[in-house]
């Protein structure tokens, strides 16, 4: 009996506002890669842009306090694209209209921080914002036959 | 994550790393670079066993190499996979950090 057949993959995944919950996150792509066979290329991405879109979330949006959550959920379109929805009850904040800052700082020195954004719009084939009654909602989409690596 | 240092010849460091350069993998070499920065001039990181990069793992080299940088030396990043390498690119970190796939061409770098 094979580990599909009696542990179904969960297709989303509840996280507390701590940053070792991302930890989590890997496993569970892995899962879903084993499953959907997703290419080594496209899983490398789809951690990306969940690591830094679900860090976001709770270094700014909550801004690192205990007890909140971020829920992301997992689906295939009908056009067969990976769809990645991160939900929050953070401040609305659409990541898709925040500026990429620039790699040097105001010192004229590379900027240590502030990629993410970046590296989402960078990974990610589909982006779409929709605030929420409570929060926020992020889509990001992944072609399935598109090798992330080799396109872009 | 793994992080290990070796001295070559010329007073160059190697610094190699191993694992995931996530936000797990920064955090555990966070403070090593930052001693290893702030004691030599001549770093080259080798990322051959680097399988995934993210911003705080980004962050985990820029900090090194700027204060390297602000010593008078040079930080040079060695051998990245192809999708480690998108990161740095799409990040723009190559532009201020040179990258290089040939071990000779980044040794050159620190003549």
């Amino acid at each position: 009996m094979t580990r599909n057949e009696t542990e179904p993959i969960q297709d989303r995944i509840v996280l507390s506002s701590d940053l070792s919950e991302m930890s989590r996150v890997f496993p569970w792509i892995e899962a879903l890669a084993s499953q959907y066979e997703i290419a080594e290329s496209l899983q490398f991405a789809i951690n990306l842009c969940l690591e830094e879109a679900v860090s976001n979330v709770i270094r700014h949006g909550y801004a690192n306090q205990a007890g909140r959550f971020v829920v992301v959920c997992f689906t295939v379109s009908g056009e067969g694209n990976l769809v990645f929805t991160i939900d929050d009850d953070a401040p609305p904040f659409n990541p898709l209209e925040a500026p990429a800052l620039p790699m040097l700082d105001e010192q004229c020195e590379t900027r240590i921080g502030g990629h993410g954004i970046r590296l989402i719009r960078g990974f990610a084939d589909m982006l779409e914002y929709e605030p929420t009654s409570t929060g926020n909602r992020l889509h990001i989409a992944f072609s399935k036959n598109v090798s992330s690596a080799s396109t872009k | 994550m793994g992080i290990t240092t070796e001295e070559l010849p010329g007073g160059i460091t190697k610094v190699i790393l191993e694992g995931n350069l996530d936000i797990g993998g920064a955090a555990a070499i966070d403070l090593q670079m930052n001693i290893i920065a702030g004691a030599h001039k001549a770093v080259l990181v080798d990322l051959q066993k680097i399988s995934f990069i993210g911003s705080m793992g980004l962050r985990a080299l820029v900090s090194p190499a700027r204060a390297i940088k602000n010593r008078g030396g040079i930080m040079v990043l060695f051998g990245p996979n192809a999708m480690v390498e998108k990161v740095l690119r799409t990040s723009g970190i190559d532009t201020v950090i040179p990258v290089h796939h040939d071990l000779q061409a980044a040794l050159a770098t620190f003549q």
